[in-house]
């Protein structure tokens, strides 16, 4: 699992590679955990090279939902798999973030 | 054990039985032999005894008989002299004088004219001796009124000669005589005169002591009165009769009875008590005279020496019994011996069979029935119990298993082995590295061996799974692996068990493939030797345990082996083998992974082998591993308490149309189908950051069901494709 953030423009956009499973998801929850400080802003979550993910992987992405929700910001979900968009289906996530 | 219970034991004991009578059978045949002799012999020194006594008797009665005879030869002779001599009176005193003068036996001599015949009155002239000459006396005087005397009355009754009662002459200085008186007939053939001669018996005490035959004989001369002219007791003499004595004696009844017989002037031998001692008395009379002689001889003259022979033949006997005894007491306590020791073998053994069968049921006998384990063990006992081991068990998938030889026999040994195997069961319950297994086992045995015996001990846990096995020997023999090739398992050379504390031990690692095996083996196979002494050694293991076999047929065929090898050599230790076959890891629908996040990863590759062998689609798998994945994320992270290892297993199965995975762990019991629901519809702010896995479970899987059943959580899921 490879997590890259680039921050152009003042869009901050999370570059998801490789399968973000259980274990995965562990390390990324805190990689990723500074940058909910910044939720008030957009993040775009880039999934073009997210080949999987489980609950624990939705957590982070709910996690980021919930602070930018509390904090004005804005979560854009940026090219996912049918794979994914299958998970955020049947998860209920295609109602909850705005999927590009 | 008390004298009574060792001698009901020996009477119980049938040799001991014989043993005594055997005994006892000689002592009454030697005693009744022994007795018959004494009888005998007493009978012989009795009958010469006898003998002796009557020869002494007749000797001691020729004696008296001579001086009664010459007496009365004397008397006889002057029988004419004196007739002559009536009609000259006073030549009466020459008659008497000439006879004592003659006759030194005669001391005195009278002659008594009987009044009436020749004379008219009492005319009695005595001669006698007195120191150096003759005293010449009349006896015819007032006072001693001869014609009223015995020794002048008794004659003229008989008309013959006769001899008087012996009395003691109280003139002639105490003196004890008696007197032969001899009627004399005048010329005209009338009893005229009585012609005496008075002897002295003095030496009747001295002729008794001659002829005395044993020393503590004592005789007796009574006269025909019954008093004692002779006696021990001087005091007796002439004073006592044996009747009245008799009265005063114990042995009253016998006395009178002999009182009587010699009285009777009868001869023979009688058994008396004397003076408290049990005594013969031999009797014969004297004739002429009345008198009666006995000699009373004890008993313990007669028979002294047979007393001696007596006493030292039942002293030889009585050494003889006590020998006799003694030996038999030896025998039969050496046979007492013999048999407790016997007895104590006996328990000994029995301790030795109950402790050889502890150790046949301490180890596992029933052999797991799975399709990717094939493996059996035996312990073949040598003559005694030894120390040898072998264990496993299949715990979450694992097999731990184990073999170990402890050093010595016997039930130190036996009891070292099942308290080796009770912390092999104790450390491997809680601990799936066998480096780890061995050195905490080591500290344990280490401690608390006091005696000094060590373990050798090669222990293996291998995943079933994956067939991944980790092992660590100590100081074992290596095991055997068969692959492509059969040779000894690389080994470490670490210490036998029990030796140092403290020590890490360290282990290996294998990964065995489908169909490799291992054969575990003591020393007890390589070392089996035959009569040359040759030991069967590892290269014949080596080469028996070529060609592909079951596990039971290979361990009876490295046992055949080995006996056809030992021959008739006695089995000098215990013959140890564990075989074991891996039949695991041919094929992936099983995965079992221990309750760590990480381990979640290889869910992937289980899936993904899953998908290719049933062609499913790489979206079906994504969505199998996603729900997989949340089932077994659920139960790494929550069904066993932080800190505690555990194991997970999913096995997937094909039927009908469907796969069917099983989950399942020994954790906390816990239903996730009872889970409530997430509403997938609720805003942001309503949504729980939890119960998305078990969520996924229900959406992908067709079905999801759960069980608890032998203290696991199962949980099925079921995927259509």
């Amino acid at each position: 699992m490879e997590i890259k953030v680039s921050k152009e423009k003042g869009e901050i956009t999370v570059f998801l590679k490789g399968r973000l499973d259980t274990p995965a998801a562990q390390d990324a929850a805190a990689e990723l955990e500074p940058l909910k400080a910044e939720a008030d802003k957009t993040i775009v979550m880039d999934c073009k090279e997210l080949s999987y993910i489980s609950s624990s992987g939705l957590r982070i992405f709910l996690s980021f939902r919930k602070a930018a929700a509390e904090k004005g910001g804005k979560i854009i979900v940026r090219n996912i798999t049918n794979d994914i968009r299958t998970v955020f289906m049947m998860t209920g996530f295609l109602n909850l973030f705005e999927i590009q | 054990m008390s004298l009574k219970e060792s001698i009901q034991k020996l009477i119980q004991n049938r040799s001991t039985r014989a043993g005594l009578m055997l005994v006892l059978v000689a002592a009454l045949t030697i005693e009744a032999s022994s007795l018959m002799q004494l009888y005998f012999s007493r009978r012989t020194l009795a009958n010469s005894a006898s003998k002796q006594a009557e020869v002494q008797l007749q000797a001691m009665r020729n004696s008296i008989m001579d001086v009664v005879n010459q007496t009365e030869i004397v008397l006889q002779n002057n029988t004419w002299v004196t007739r002559w001599c009536l009609d000259h009176r006073d030549s009466l005193y020459r008659v008497s004088a000439r006879i004592v003068q003659d006759n030194p036996g005669i001391i005195g001599s009278a002659v008594a004219l009987v009044p009436g015949v020749d004379c008219d009155s009492p005319f009695c002239p005595y001669v006698c001796e007195t120191e150096d000459s003759l005293s010449y006396l009349s006896l015819a005087t007032e006072e001693y009124n001869y014609p009223s005397k015995e020794w002048y009355l008794k004659p003229l009754q008989l008309n013959s000669g006769y001899w008087s009662e012996p009395y003691i002459d109280v003139g002639g200085g105490e003196v004890m005589m008696t007197t032969f008186s001899l009627p004399i007939q005048n010329t005209a053939g009338i009893t005229a005169a009585v012609l005496t001669a008075d002897i002295s018996i003095e030496w009747l005490g001295k002729l008794v002591e001659e002829n005395k035959a044993y020393p503590n004989a004592s005789g007796m001369i009574l006269s025909r009165t019954g008093r004692f002219l002779f006696n021990a007791s001087p005091e007796l003499i002439m004073k006592q009769t044996v009747h009245e004595l008799a009265g005063r004696m114990r042995d009253s009844v016998h006395f009178r009875k002999l009182n009587k017989a010699m009285l009777g002037g009868e001869s023979g031998k009688m058994s008396v008590n004397f003076k408290g001692q049990r005594s013969y008395v031999y009797y014969a009379p004297v004739e002429r005279t009345g008198w009666s002689m006995c000699f009373i001889v004890p008993y313990s003259d007669i028979f002294s020496d047979v007393r001696h022979t007596d006493f030292l033949v039942h002293l030889l006997q009585l050494l003889g019994f006590v020998m006799l005894l003694l030996i038999l007491n030896s025998l039969i306590k050496s046979q007492v011996k013999f048999k407790e020791a016997n007895e104590t073998k006996e328990r000994l053994e029995g301790d030795l069979r109950i402790a050889s069968s502890i150790q046949m049921s301490m180890v596992p006998t029933v052999f797991p029935s799975r399709k990717d384990l094939d493996m059996s063990a035996s312990i073949v006992p040598a003559r005694e119990v030894g120390g040898d081991l072998y264990d496993f068990y299949i715990r979450d998938e694992k097999l731990y298993f184990c073999v170990g030889d402890v050093s010595g026999k016997g039930v130190p040994a036996a009891l070292v082995m099942a308290v080796t195997r009770s912390a092999f069961r104790t450390v491997s319950a809680h601990e799936d590295s066998a480096e780890r297994i061995v050195t905490t086992m080591n500290n344990g045995l280490t401690d608390t061996n006091d005696s000094d015996m060590f373990v050798t001990f090669f222990c293996g846990v291998l995943d079933l799974t994956n067939g991944h096995l980790n092992y660590c020997n100590a100081g074992h023999n290596p095991p055997v692996i068969l692959t492509d090739s059969i040779q000894a398992l690389p080994v470490e050379p670490n210490l036998p068990l029990g030796i140092v504390t403290g020590v890490d031990f360290k282990g290996q690692e294998i990964d065995l493939a489908y169909d490799d095996a291992l054969f575990l083996y003591t020393d007890g196979v390589t070392e089996a030797e035959n009569e040359d002494q040759e030991q069967f050694g590892e290269e014949r293991m080596i080469d028996a345990l070529h060609g592909r076999k079951g596990s039971i047929e290979h361990l009876n065929n490295i046992q055949k082996e080995v006996a056809a090898f030992v021959g008739s050599a006695p089995q000098s230790d215990d013959l140890t083998m564990l075989f074991i076959h891996y039949l695991g890891n041919s094929h992936e629908n099983r995965i079992t992974i221990d309750n760590d996040v990480k381990q979640i990863s290889r869910l992937e590759g289980f899936v993904n082998g899953i998908a290719s062998r049933h062609g499913l689609s790489a979206t079906d798998a994504s969505a199998i591993n996603l729900a997989l994945e949340e089932a077994v994320t659920n139960v790494v992270l929550y069904a066993y308490p932080k800190g505690q290892r555990g194991r997970i297993d999913l096995d997937s199965t094909f039927v009908d149309g469907h796969l069917e995975f099983a989950l399942s762990d020994s954790g906390v019991e816990f239903d996730p189908t009872k889970a409530p629901d997430i509403n997938v519809d609720a805003s942001v702010e309503e949504r729980p950051i939890g119960g998305l896995g078990i969520h996924l479970v229900r959406t992908i899987m067709d079905s999801v069901r759960y069980e608890r059943k032998g203290g696991k959580n199962i949980l099925r899921m079921t995927k259509n494709i």
